[in-house]
């Protein structure tokens, strides 16, 4: 029976076909509720730590900027710097330093985020996790998005629009993610520049 | 229905503003707590800062003076006070970040000078997330149409919508999100407000009064998102943006896919004109329910700033209303798009093509008393295609200066049932030329000047000015 020759009977398939569909979105509401596949949970800075440099060790420290230090590092980033305590690890291998990684908290719309961005030897970005997203999840970028900035040192064209891409119906995480990057690269080169500096007294 | 000032109608308007102000009264208090913390313990890292001073101090003195004694006795405190200030910078900065869960020992607590009540707000982390956005505008319309006819329809200006979002984070699992919108200063309304669970990162299911994932406007209409002061036409009147119903459904990522399938309840036929589709929105309030209608989005984003996809809508519209020789009118209508957008290097480029099908429509005339040219289209299609680009994007990070131009048709009446005409007026064709300036990345300034065209030589062009901001 071709059921497209016969209106009633096609409706009823219609129904029939939206029935099944309800029925298995039910179905899934449950299986998700009872069985969540895997809970969607930020890393801390430890576990991101340990996933990207693996069988490192790591130094916690928090370094103090001086107001000139503040300057110097937002006139290099080109981005404002909202604090003068920042948290650093020291990343070693076979007691030689491997990386470095910073914490970058900054507010998005209204509300903060957390980035963890770890850099290589050189001061290249080497990963970015985020350690904490307050806005609606809909904000968050994606982590395809972070590896624009993987490999890449501090430079001009280090900027939205330029090497990094916006991202869409997101323009203010991604104009927050790429201050915090910048900021981050500028005070590790100007640690590196004198690595005594900024160290708790 | 009459109603009066407590009538329904009143508080159904008011119900949003009802809903921040019990959210700002009951929440709110949480977040100037955790506040009020954190300058609890930059008042007390000062206080140790300049107690460390202070020793420091008395230390050198000592040392200077040559007592020996003096200083054996000092370092074991200063030693003590360097280590309380460590734990205090590394707590402060645990609490700037935001992070989820910093795990405070009791050793720690005592160490911080801090109550056990106090320090929970360590433990836990919820959170209002309050933003919103706004657009101005001017509209200055020639004196004269296409044929030289005299216009009547002079300059407007109009605040077009203030527009609030309120959040709250329950737990990991549980989101809520709304958006309280005041369109032309006075309509007060509720875009969006639904309940997120987060089952996972692929997977999240969403319930409540939702926008249509379709097109590019719909879901992502801030006056900063889209270039110009207007919204295209086809998502406006076809995809008839901003669109919003009450259902449940699924939404998530996997790789460079995103997708979206929500079930909701129909349009309502009764709005439908020759115009489009835009007055069948029923927008959540008391919306008729007899007919519903899946909706589902695929985007592929094959590499940042870059993606492309299509959406499809489809359910009966008539929700029980029409009976037509004794059986009840579906109307069904299917509303499918395609769509595509890059950002790349200052680069912006964006272009859309969408048609809605209805059926039953002569009979749906006929109920609705719609006769000759005023069909509802039977089908209805239309498209843009837009190209921008940030002149400052190689020289300035916080400006931007950004020409545009977008080409658009469309027809709400591409075809319709034998025995009706379709309207010329209906047949149209856009010119759209602009810039926008954004002085910093939230606000945006906009002129444009836009060529309207349509069959019957009726088109009335328009000058615009806007302004807009995003927080």
């Amino acid at each position: 029976v071709d059921i497209l020759d016969k209106p009633a009977l096609f409706s009823e398939s219609i129904e029939k076909l939206r029935a099944a569909l309800l029925s298995g979105l039910f179905a899934l509401v449950l299986v998700v509720w009872v069985f969540p596949l895997r809970a969607e949970s930020l890393v801390s800075r430890e576990e991101a730590l340990a996933a990207i440099f693996p069988g490192a060790t790591f130094k916690s420290e928090r370094i103090f900027l001086s107001e000139k230090e503040q300057r110097d590092v937002a006139k290099l980033a080109r981005a404002e710097v909202p604090s003068a305590l920042w948290a650093r690890y020291l990343v070693f291998s076979n007691g030689k330093e491997i990386g470095r990684a910073y914490v970058d908290t900054h507010v998005v719309r209204t509300k903060k985020e957390s980035l963890l961005i770890c850099l290589d030897e050189q001061g290249n970005v080497k990963r970015i996790e985020v350690t904490a997203f307050l806005e609606p999840p809909d904000y968050r970028a994606s982590s395809r998005w972070y590896e624009q900035y993987y490999g890449k040192p501090l430079s001009n064209d280090l900027n939205l629009q330029r090497a990094i891409r916006p991202i869409a119906g997101a323009t203010l995480t991604a104009t927050a993610t790429n201050n915090a990057v910048r900021r981050v690269l500028a005070i590790d080169h100007l640690l590196r520049q004198n690595p005594a500096r900024g160290k708790l007294p | 229905m009459k109603q009066g000032f407590w009538g329904l109608q009143a508080w159904r308007r008011g119900a949003p503003l009802v809903i921040l102000l019990a959210l700002r009264i009951v929440v709110l208090p949480q977040g100037v707590r955790a506040g009020s913390e954190e300058d609890g313990i930059r008042t007390k890292l000062q206080q140790l800062e300049e107690r460390l001073k202070q020793l420091e101090q008395q230390s050198a003195t000592a040392s200077s003076k040559g007592s020996a004694e003096a200083g054996q006795t000092k370092s074991p405190a200063i030693e003590e006070l360097r280590q309380q200030l460590d734990i205090l910078a590394a707590e402060v900065e645990k609490l700037r970040s935001g992070e989820r869960l910093v795990e405070v020992t009791s050793e720690q607590v005592r160490s911080m000078g801090l109550a056990p009540s106090a320090a929970a707000t360590y433990r836990k982390e919820r959170g209002v997330s309050i933003a919103g956005y706004g657009q101005m505008l001017y509209e200055n319309f020639k004196g004269a149409n296409e044929r030289g006819e005299p216009s009547s329809e002079g300059s407007q200006l109009d605040f077009l919508r203030a527009i609030l979002y309120a959040g709250y984070r329950f737990n990991d699992k549980f989101v809520f999100n709304s958006e309280i919108e005041v369109e032309h200063t006075d309509e007060v309304s509720l875009e969006f407000a639904y309940v997120d669970y987060l089952a996972n990162p692929h997977l999240t299911l969403r319930g409540g009064l939702l926008l249509m994932p379709m097109g590019l406007i719909n879901e992502y209409h801030e006056p900063n998102v889209f270039l110009g002061n207007s919204r295209p036409e086809t998502e406006r009147r076809i995809i008839p943006s901003t669109w919003s119903e009450g259902g449940f459904g699924v939404l998530g990522s996997a790789g460079k896919f995103n997708y979206r399938a929500y079930v909701v309840n129909g349009l309502n036929a009764t709005g439908f004109s020759s115009d489009g589709l835009r007055a069948g929105r029923q927008g959540g309030g008391e919306a008729k329910a007899t007919n519903l209608a899946l909706v589902g989005r695929l985007d592929v984003a094959p590499t940042p700033g870059v993606f492309f996809g299509g959406s499809v809508f489809t359910g009966n519209s008539g929700q029980g209303q029409f009976v037509v020789d004794g059986s009840k009118l579906g109307v069904r209508t299917t509303i499918g798009e395609v769509h595509a957008q890059a950002q790349i290097r200052g680069f912006d480029f964006r272009g859309l093509y969408a048609r809605a099908s209805l059926d039953d429509v002569a009979d749906l005339n006929t109920a609705l008393n719609l006769t000759g040219s005023d069909s509802i289209g039977k089908t209805q299609q239309g498209g843009y295609l837009q190209f921008g680009y940030n002149v400052l994007s190689q020289s300035s990070e916080k400006m931007q200066l950004t020409p545009f131009y977008r080409f658009e048709k469309l027809n709400t009446q591409h075809e319709v049932p034998v025995g009706f005409s379709a309207d010329p007026t209906r047949h149209q064709t856009f010119h759209t030329f602009g810039f926008e300036f954004k002085p910093i990345h939230n606000i945006v300034v906009k002129t444009d000047y836009q060529w309207t065209r349509n069959s019957a030589k009726t088109g009335l062009n328009q000058f615009n000015i806007g302004l807009g901001y995003a927080f």
